[in-house]
């Protein structure tokens, strides 16, 4: 039992974390589910937020996942201003 | 104490795989000045209204020029095609969004009020003169306030002012179905609302083009 515990600390400890389950949708699904809310939406927070998830991607595909997970944070805030009175 | 010993690295793990590290971005680098201000350039002229997607794409350019320059690996070559990204979309955003809305520069209201001054009168009959010009197109009439004052009061007084254009107009054989009235109050500032100089630039007239 210690040892599958402290196995399965080491693992998620190392692990990127795309490849792991517990940590949530993918950069890609966040995405979708960004791009799929904001279908329609032509105001300057709607394209930011596509565009800060198109750079998120970008890092993403150049394996840096820290940062991908950092614009993908910015393109959801940014998306939260959507649709209001522009 | 063995349990905690074991739980820590669990916790720790989780912790890294599902939280992204925060980190601000030096937007404020001196490299990234020159694009800063083209942006700022663009956002006056109305660009997040009336050239959203060239402005988003500026904004977004600079966000990610100033990630890089956190990287251990910095490389201000290839860095440079970002900010120059930047930079050219600012431009085209501002060239757009001024021809996409007319700021209305010199139409003023007594202090208080949706009472076009009488100095107003020249830029007024400027846009009629345009308006009767170019048949075709419908114009929104947007007005903006500071943010002195309470954000309730601004909007209908941001709606009171954008009715008096519209009837300065109507009233100078514009065809009212080509406009629309819109008070935005002080929700769309376009400069920093804690100087004189900004608050000036926020309180606006814009005739927005509509497709």
């Amino acid at each position: 039992m210690r040892i599958f515990v402290t196995m399965l600390a080491l693992l998620l400890s190392a692990a990127p974390a795309w490849s792991n389950p517990i940590a949530g949708p993918s950069i890609e699904e966040r995405s979708d589910v960004l791009r799929t809310q904001l279908k329609g939406q032509s105001d300057y927070h709607a394209h930011l937020a596509r565009e800060l998830a198109t750079i998120a991607e970008a890092e993403k595909a150049q394996h840096d996942i820290r940062v991908a997970k950092i614009f993908m944070e910015m393109a959801e805030h940014e998306a939260t201003k959507s649709g209001g009175e522009q | 104490m063995n349990r905690t010993r074991l739980l820590l690295p669990l916790i720790l793990g989780l912790a890294a795989a599902g939280c992204a590290a925060k980190v601000s971005l030096p937007i404020d680098d001196p490299q990234l000045s020159e694009a800063r201000e083209a942006i700022k350039q663009a956002k006056q002229a109305g660009a997040e209204q009336c050239a959203p997607a060239l402005q988003a794409k500026a904004v977004a350019s600079l966000y990610w020029a100033a990630h890089e320059i956190t990287e251990e690996e910095y490389h201000p070559d290839e860095n440079a095609s970002l900010i120059a990204n930047a930079i050219k979309y600012a431009h085209q955003a501002e060239a757009k969004a001024k021809k996409m809305c007319w700021r209305l520069e010199g139409v003023h209201f007594a202090f208080d009020s949706a009472e076009l001054t009488p100095d107003s009168r020249a830029t007024l009959d400027d846009a009629v003169a345009k308006l009767k010009k170019a048949k075709h197109i419908k114009v929104e009439i947007a007005a903006h306030t500071d943010s002195i004052g309470t954000e309730e009061y601004n909007q209908k007084l941001s709606e009171r002012r954008a009715k008096s254009v519209f009837d300065y107009f109507v009233t100078h054989g514009i065809d009212g179905s080509r406009l629309t009235v819109k008070g935005y109050g002080e929700s769309q500032p376009v400069a920093d609302n804690d100087t004189e100089e900004g608050r000036a630039l926020n309180r606006r007239v814009e005739l927005r083009i509509q497709k």
